[in-house]
């Protein structure tokens, strides 16, 4: 390594004469490095390096849990599809293998609507035409608060995926995900079984 | 050899030793389990997106370290059996290449975490755009430009390791490069928050009031991993052009052996936390052993 290479070049100058120039992949060479008098102990840098690098990880972690508190308040609901409904991991069922349910339930429902709450930044500029066919939380943060809960909306829901070419996310295999859990663990968002799905998903791919 | 006593007191700081076979196992080790992630992408056409070339550079770059720890290792071995001399110019010759090697390896190492953070930052702020931004053959231009970029500066810092030039622009990159991902990744955390927000505000559902721990840990490890497998060896770097013949430096530079099997070991943990987080890659290997046997 050059940092090698840079104190074997020095101590070979400050060398004794009968010492060689041992050459650089050999142990370092001090030299004429003297250990005495020291103030502190001489371990004294690799400890508070380490220290420090500890200390820093830990403040890192906690402000990243802070970030990461949603703190958003309680609210009360009956239907008990929507208690699967995790606020601070919107996206983080999708990387939950639905392969093991295999059904269209509400609970994809929910996890496809999602979703949308991603794109909501590109809403702008989608066509207005489009979103105003197909409605849910597509047009603005607004309009996805109105996004009925019914039965048929999955249906709905599939095809705004395919007419908007949302990229990767409905997709067998993902990149990265997309919610707080997941967010930096590449587990698909959606595995969805339907054919309709596979097919866009597979026109997203290509 | 008899320098080292000269004027040292009987308490120095001698090298610690790290073991060969310690050495060449982790290098092995993450070796071939960088290997693994590339036949795996290279092979399931599945894995032929954006993200997964970027894991392949993180995996190339890991690879290339630990290769050159191994070489490093090898030829310490062979000059001790005195297969080659120690003051050729072949050997010369030889010992900057691989120190370009190894700088090639950092370089690729940090700008691979900052492509993979940019592809997630990309995907999650301009979702519906994202297959129009990072089709394929940008990704890949930008994996080019990221390694013949790597590929010149480590070659000119090899060559004029000597001017403390260019030691401090290497030792700057870093923590910049860091702060810069970390910078990235907080961002997202705020977008995923304030969406988990909004969706809090709808009437009808259920908010579990929790904090999401799993995203900070990730982050944490991500970053964790890196800043402590190469802040090491960057610390020792400055120590060395700056001040080696101070005791403290010294004493820390004493631990070299020990900072280069961290790097080897952060070989062996990114495919961890990168690829292997992926359940199609899972599959990949799977289906790689079972038809192997």
């Amino acid at each position: 390594m050059s940092a090698l290479r840079l104190i074997s070049n020095r101590t070979s100058q400050q060398a004794l004469a009968n010492s060689d120039y041992t050459w650089e992949y050999e142990y370092y060479e001090y030299g004429p490095v003297s250990f005495e008098g020291l103030k502190a102990h001489k371990y004294s840098i690799v400890i508070g390096f380490w220290v420090g690098l500890a200390v820093f990880v830990i403040f890192m972690f906690f402000v990243l849990t802070l970030l990461t508190k949603t703190g958003a308040p309680h609210q009360d609901n009956a239907e008990p599809s929507e208690k699967r409904f995790r606020m601070n991991s919107f996206v983080a069922d999708f990387g939950r293998p639905l392969e093991s349910e295999r059904v269209f339930s509400r609970q994809i429902a929910e996890e496809s609507r999602s979703l949308f709450h991603f794109c909501i930044n590109e809403v702008e500029y989608l066509d207005k035409a489009k979103q105003s066919q197909k409605g849910p939380g597509l047009e603005s943060n607004i309009h996805f608060q109105e996004v009925p809960r019914s039965s048929g909306m999955f249906e709905e829901d599939l095809n705004c995926l395919t007419k908007f070419n949302i990229p990767n996310f409905v997709n067998t295999e993902q990149n990265s995900s997309l919610g707080e859990d997941d967010l930096l663990i590449s587990e698909p968002p959606i595995i969805l079984e339907s054919k309709s799905v596979m097919q866009s998903s597979h026109r997203i791919l290509d | 050899k008899n320098i080292s006593d000269f004027s040292l007191n009987i308490t120095d700081c001698t090298q610690v030793v790290v073991p060969e076979e310690v050495f060449f196992t982790v290098a092995a080790a993450g070796i071939l389990e960088n290997l693994l992630v590339l036949i795996a992408v290279v092979r399931n056409k599945n894995l032929h997106l954006p993200m997964y070339f970027f894991i392949c550079s993180l995996a190339i770059s890991d690879m290339l370290g630990s290769l050159y720890k191994t070489l490093e290792n090898i030829f310490i071995i062979l000059c001790k059996m005195g297969y080659l001399t120690r003051r050729g110019d072949f050997e010369k010759k030889l010992d900057d290449a691989m120190d370009s090697m190894f700088i090639l390896s950092l370089l690729g190492s940090i700008f691979s975490l900052l492509a993979i953070a940019a592809d997630r930052y990309i995907t999650i702020f301009y979702a519906l755009r994202y297959h129009n931004i990072m089709t394929l053959r940008r990704a890949l231009v930008i994996l080019a430009i990221i390694w013949t970029f790597c590929a010149g500066s480590s070659i000119a810092i090899a060559l004029f390791s000597y001017e403390a030039a260019t030691v401090i622009p290497f030792t700057i990159l870093f923590p910049l490069m860091m702060f810069f991902i970390l910078c990235l990744y907080v961002h997202m955390f705020l977008l995923a928050r304030s969406h988990a927000k909004k969706i809090a505000s709808l009437p009808t559902t259920t908010v579990h009031q929790r904090t999401n721990m799993k995203g900070a840990i990730t982050l944490t490890i991500f970053l964790g991993v890196f800043l402590c497998c190469w802040a090491p060896f960057v610390l020792h770097i400055l120590l060395a052009r700056f001040c080696p013949h101070n005791p403290y430096c010294a004493c820390y530079m004493s631990i070299f052996h020990v900072n280069g099997t961290l790097i080897m070991c952060n070989a062996i943990i990114d495919p961890m936390i990168f690829a292997f987080r992926s359940p199609e890659l899972r599959n990949t290997f799977k289906k790689m052993f079972c038809c192997a046997r």
